[in-house]
């Protein structure tokens, strides 16, 4: 399995994309504080959760339109390059894929069958084979009919090298060893139509076949590639600009740079759909704003504006207007499927009781601080975010998220360790190394700064034989299982010489066979598993020292009505969003 | 004149030869590739050459600027098969970001650009012109103190200083008008104006000031002049003094300076257009710098090198025609 | 309404100043620029005014034009026009009399002229203002009629021309074109022929004399030239640090001067008709500050003879006295006989503009 990205760092792209299946259990006597949530997702194959419609919300009315004011435009909504989740939440709206997550707002996150009648199936109960009927009815905007030849023809398309910005996940299952597309390009210039392992036996049947078992593929699913494309329909590199509609909004406008504006598919019907109410009959997505425009519009609340959100997160300069009566309720915040961690180069630092006595020494709150306080995140213990299914709060130090000195000291042994401290050269992060080194200068430790241009950050601290000792990097997964977190970061098998994830370049046998231990566990064991696993390494090894957990600080308009944090995607969901009257 | 126009284009044009040039040979000259930009996430090394291949980033240098300059002239073909795009001349290119042609990202931007402009800059030549002028002949007054102190507070303010005050005085705070937005004259001029009222007056304000100063320092010396001692030893009024003759020769000086303002501006007024949001060709430079657009980067440069040339030549003529005794030569 | 021009008076002199004293108020202190000057110029004759820079002969002229800005020059006399008292006029009654009555050629026609606007306009400009009934053509044709006049060839081509297209010559008739297109019965010519080098300055002058003779004018002209005041002017007055030093007649001033300064002033001018290789000799010292006049006699620090009267130079200002011959007054503490003893000794053999 290729990586999953560790983005919202460096580089000009803030993508974060995910599916993260945390449902936070409505804690009577916290409110909400992710600490103290349990993970209950799932993929479901209950039948009242996979049929459409989709439970009507109490109080929405239909009508009205819902502007989305985002910084800057999107790159891609061809389903095969969407690999961004303010791409997919929108691309979501206008297509559907083989499965969805189903969400209501009160924490209970399902993965249901979308155009599929349920999550697919496990055909020789061996994870290779798997096997998706589509639902009866469902229509594109012209009012034909959507087919399983029309899935299949869009996960062909995802290969073409011209279409390569999406994820690959089914694409590599299917072609494993070397790059998924080396083999086969796409239905383009006499290829083939449709990639070995697809076959669409009617039209109403998707199997794929598999060299390997992948019982992640449901989640896999999910993602935008299985959007259905007609080939009549497919207007390549242009599709971008308006791909055909299977979902219940169709593109009326795209002016690039400025707005994207979306229009009611008449053809859409919503005894087919389990997961999308789609109240509003338009959504206007703008572009071109500033980050602290969006917020003080929100925050000012003037009557163009109240039926507008945005994904953006409110920068800090106007958080302290975001606590007032009047604007406190229509902030949207929570944790995304981020987790941020001082990676300790483990082969440079040998000695466990460094490592322990740096996870005793981090001042977690001034890591924070330094970036944004409580809006940008809150403390971590573990390695997987909250979002993560199966996850479980543990604390192997229980130290104060300030740092505990004495404990440190006496870790310490009397030595001075000497540390090079390496960190991206964005004005936030050097803030942030900055207060981490104050912190564990302070804490006993010599360190030394070490700033890298953000472009090349994690290609330097991916080099195995970096001569750095801390760098602080964040991992976020495609889905929410503890198989896209644990394998790729801290199984050391995955160690190569360049480009990787395993940053702490932890290499313990014992790890490994976990991990291979968990892998073979019945399906609904696996996340508990995981979970163990997570406590394990950090309990026996240190080798990292969680710093926070990523968060979102969104902001609606007073006439925004079911606003939500999707646990999905980690911003507000729009499917059962409407416009108060 | 016609033979001066001639030879100025083309210094013009070689001028355009060179800025291309090194715009081209500096974008590579940044260790960051385009590719790793746009590919997204997740990129391996085989998708990021991919990218390279499609953006036509792998070719040697010089192919690839003479297929820019091709392009202009003649047209070019990009990709090949079914992702055969024919890109018409001129053609600029499509942006790496969205695969938008360049052409029509700049007929987008442009009216923008030239709206914030033409309309700010009729405010602060009128404004400034004025209040330059009867400072001048109001010199040492109330009017004329007051009138530099404002001038002098406006000309030490910054754009994005002045315009967030107004931003947040008039449409956050109070929402006397809506947020800054773009409407093309020709669809509903009256929302065109409402629309851009704000950049307007910031960059009415602020810039007047700077007129105002320099219109009034003109005037005064202009005023010391023995041609306007000589048209008021005709017998000609004040006024007449000062509209027909004072005025004209003051504002040469000016004319220069404006014409070069608004060319330059014409190339984009970055901050103006963050502050209020509105998709310029300011912005869409520095987004295209920010990530690595090569082809908008390129036309945006290019265009706003051409308005400064233009503005150039349209202020050597402008002068010709105001003061006779200038030749084109 | 039309106003009808106001009858002109027959009585001579047409120009009285009487006392007249112009005084800027500056930062670096009190300007008097011009300090109880009284003179007078009947129709037909020209008043040359001599004097170096400084001296307050400009300030004088326009002084009567009215050009001094009122909020910052203070000017106090008499200035009767025609009979018309100047000083205290508003200025709107003023300015109808400008241009129409009295005119002015200014002493660097470069500059004097507009830049940017045609020679002709400029001079349609000024009858236009004064004939507000007059349309665009008959402006053109008075124009084009006073260019012929002043001696431009070609005038309706040259009409069309811009200063920078003439010659300096030329450029002066154009300004005395301009000054003469309403007539004017009082003419102030400031330095008209500094600029032009010789040939064309006898030209000038010639044409000022035939347009005098024709117009039956009153000429003010201020030079500093001697040579030019012997040829043109009928009485001369000597201006120094803002006061009459010596005024007369052409003959009594320059045959028979009767000032230290103005014996200076001859003493530095080349003469045409005397000794080529006599040696000229200029007045030592620089002109007086103006805001810190030296006491009593303004010229007694340059003043080769101030001593010969105890300190009386140095105390007490010498005021215009007759100087012996009828009509002929001179600011000087030196006795009549001793003045015209120096001046035989001293100055006389060195060669004189005559």
């Amino acid at each position: 399995m290729r990586a999953r990205t560790r983005t919202l760092t460096t580089g000009v792209l803030a993508a974060a994309l995910v599916a993260a299946g945390c449902s936070p259990t409505t804690d009577s006597g916290g409110g909400g504080d992710e600490k103290t949530k349990t993970q209950t997702g799932s993929v479901s194959y209950e039948a009242a959760d996979n049929q459409g419609p989709a439970k009507a919300v109490d109080g929405a009315a239909r009508g009205g339109t819902l502007t989305v004011m985002q910084n800057s435009d999107f790159e891609h909504l061809d389903p095969a390059r969407n690999y961004v989740n303010v791409q997919q939440v929108t691309g979501g709206l206008i297509y559907r894929a083989l499965n969805g997550y189903k969400e209501d707002g009160t924490g209970k996150l399902l993965l249901v069958g979308d155009l599929a009648t349920n999550p697919g199936k496990d055909v020789n109960k061996d994870c290779k084979v798997w096997e998706f009927t589509l639902r009866e009815g469902v229509k594109y905007e012209d009012g034909s009919p959507v087919t399983s030849k029309d899935v299949a023809y869009g996960i062909a398309r995802s290969f073409a090298s011209n279409l390569n910005e999406g994820p690959h996940y089914i694409q590599q299952w299917l072609y494993p060893g070397g790059a998924y597309n080396a083999k086969y390009q796409g239905p383009y210039d006499g290829g083939k139509a449709v990639p070995d392992g697809v076959e669409t036996p009617d039209d109403r049947t998707i199997r794929f076949t598999f060299p390997e078992a992948h019982c992640d593929l449901p989640y896999a699913a999910a993602l935008p590639t299985s959007a259905p494309v007609p080939a009549a329909k497919d207007t390549r590199a242009n599709y971008d600009l308006r791909p055909f509609s299977s979902g219940p909004y169709k593109v009326k406008s795209y002016q690039r740079d400025v707005a994207l504006e979306l229009e009611r598919n008449p053809n859409w019907d919503p005894a087919t759909d389990p997961i999308r109410n789609a109240y509003p009959d338009a959504i206007r997505v703008t572009f071109g704003l500033e980050q602290a425009q969006i917020a003080e519009r929100l925050v000012a609340d003037a009557a163009a504006d109240q039926a507008a959100l945005s994904w953006t997160d409110v920068p800090p300069a106007v958080l302290p207007r975001t606590t007032t009566a009047g604007v406190v309720e229509r902030v949207v915040k929570g944790p995304t499927q981020y987790t941020w961690v001082l990676d300790i180069n483990t082969q440079r630092v040998t000695d466990l009781n460094v490592r322990k006595a740096l996870n005793y020494a981090v001042d977690k709150d001034a890591a924070l601080k330094a970036i944004g306080g409580q809006a940008a995140g809150s403390p971590a213990t573990t390695l997987m975010s909250p979002t993560t299914s199966g996850w479980k709060k543990y604390d192997v130090f229980n130290a104060p998220v300030t740092g505990d000195k004495t404990k440190v000291t006496e870790l310490l042994g009397g030595k001075r360790p000497k540390l090079v401290l390496a960190h991206s050269n964005t004005e936030l992060r050097t803030q942030q190394a900055e207060a981490i080194r104050k912190n564990l200068t302070d804490m006993g430790f010599d360190i030394v700064m070490k700033p890298i241009e953000s472009s090349s950050y994690y290609d330097e601290v991916g080099r195995k034989d970096n001569p750095y000792d801390l760098y602080l990097s964040g991992w976020g997964s495609d889905w929410p299982t503890g198989s896209t977190i644990i394998p790729p970061v801290y199984d050391g098998r995955e160690i190569v010489a360049e480009g990787n994830n395993n940053l702490s370049y932890l290499n313990e046998p014992s790890v490994s066979a976990e991990v291979d231990r968990i892998r073979n566990l019945p399906a609904a064991e696996q996340d508990a598993g995981w979970m163990a696993l997570d406590e394990k390494i950090m309990r026996e090894y240190a080798p990292v020292v969680p710093c926070y957990y990523d968060a979102t600080y969104e902001l609606h308009g007073s006439k925004v009505g079911n606003a939500f944090l999707s646990d999905a995607f980690g911003i507000i969901s729009l499917n059962g969003i409407y416009v108060k009257k | 004149m016609f033979r001066f126009v001639v030879r100025r284009l083309l210094v013009a044009g070689v001028t355009l030869v060179v800025i291309s040039l090194v715009t081209f040979g500096l974008f590579f000259a940044v260790p960051s590739s385009p590719a790793k930009v746009m590919c997204g996430k997740n990129c391996t090394a085989a998708d990021i050459a991919q990218v390279e291949q499609r953006l036509g980033i792998d070719q040697p240098l010089p192919r690839q600027y003479a297929g820019f300059v091709k392009g202009i002239f003649v047209g070019r073909t990009y990709g090949s098969g079914d992702f055969r795009q024919d890109c018409p001349a001129p053609c600029l290119g499509y942006s790496f970001r969205n695969n938008q042609p360049v052409t029509e990202i700049i007929a987008q931007r442009l009216p923008v650009t030239f709206s914030i402009v033409f309309g700010g800059a009729v405010l602060w030549l009128v404004l400034g012109i004025s209040l330059g002028m009867v400072s001048a002949l109001r010199r040492g007054t109330v009017f004329d103190r007051t009138a530099i102190g404002i001038t002098l507070a406006g000309a030490s303010m910054q754009v994005y200083f002045f315009g967030l005050i107004l931003l947040y005085l008039l449409v956050y705070a109070t929402g006397l008008l809506p947020f800054p937005s773009y409407t093309p004259l020709t669809e509903n001029p009256g929302r065109w104006a409402v629309g851009l009222l704000l950049p307007w007056m910031t960059l009415g304000f602020l810039n007047s000031a700077l007129y105002a100063r320099l219109s009034r320092a003109q005037m005064l010396e202009t005023l010391s002049e023995d041609f306007v001692r000589t048209a008021r030893a005709k017998g000609l009024s004040a006024r007449q003094v000062h509209t027909r003759h004072a005025l004209r020769a003051a504002i040469t000086p000016i004319v220069t300076i404006a014409g070069l303002d608004i060319g330059t501006s014409l190339g984009g007024t970055f901050i103006t257009e963050t502050i209020f949001g509105l998709q310029g060709l300011g912005k869409a430079t520095v987004e295209a710098v920010q990530f690595l657009n090569l082809p908008v980067v390129m036309a945006t440069v290019l265009l706003a090198a051409v308005f400064i040339v233009v503005a150039n030549i349209v202020v050597d003529v402008l002068y010709a025609v105001i003061d006779p005794r200038v030749r084109l030569s | 309404m039309v106003k009808l021009p106001e009858p002109r008076s027959g009585e001579s002199p047409y120009l009285r100043v009487k006392d007249l004293r112009v005084r800027f108020d500056t930062e670096d202190g009190v300007v008097r620029a011009v300090d109880g000057v009284s003179f007078s110029v009947e129709r037909g004759r020209t008043l040359g005014i001599v004097g170096e820079s400084g001296s307050g002969k400009s300030v004088t002229s326009l002084a009567i034009l009215g050009l001094h800005n009122a909020k910052r020059a203070a000017i106090s006399g008499e200035i009767s026009v025609g009979g018309r008292q100047l000083v205290g006029m508003p200025e709107e009654e003023v300015r109808r009399l400008r241009g129409r009555d009295m005119a002015m050629i200014f002493q660097d026609p470069l500059s004097a002229l507009h830049p940017y606007y045609t020679v002709g306009r400029q001079i349609a400009e000024a009858y236009r203002v004064h004939h507000p009934r007059a349309g665009k053509r008959e402006a053109r044709g008075r124009a084009v009629d006073m260019l012929g006049r002043v001696g431009i060839p070609q005038p309706g081509k040259r009409f069309d021309q811009y200063p920078h297209e003439f010659s300096g010559g030329m450029r002066q008739r154009a300004m005395i074109a301009m000054a003469l297109v309403n007539d004017p019965d009082l003419l102030i010519a400031d330095e008209p022929t500094t600029a032009l080098d010789v040939t064309v300055q006898a030209q000038i002058l010639d044409l000022l004399e035939d347009l005098q003779g024709e117009f039956r004018s009153a000429i003010i002209l201020i030079t500093h030239d001697l040579g030019v005041v012997s040829q043109v002017a009928d009485d001369v007055l000597v201006m120094y640090g803002g006061r009459a030093v010596e005024h007369g007649s052409v003959e009594q001033v320059l045959r028979r001067p009767q000032h230290p300064y103005t014996w200076g002033l001859l003493s530095s001018v080349p003469s045409l008709h005397g000794d080529a290789d006599a040696d000229l000799v200029p007045i030592k010292g620089n002109p007086p500050s103006l805001i810190n006049l030296p006491s009593g006699c303004a010229f007694h620090p340059r003043c080769r003879y101030a001593d010969r009267n105890g300190d009386r130079s140095r105390t007490e200002v010498p005021e215009l006295r007759p100087a012996g011959e009828a009509g002929h007054l001179v600011a000087c503490h030196l006795p009549a006989d001793e003045r015209t003893r120096l001046y035989q000794q001293d100055i006389a053999q060195v060669g004189v503009a005559q």
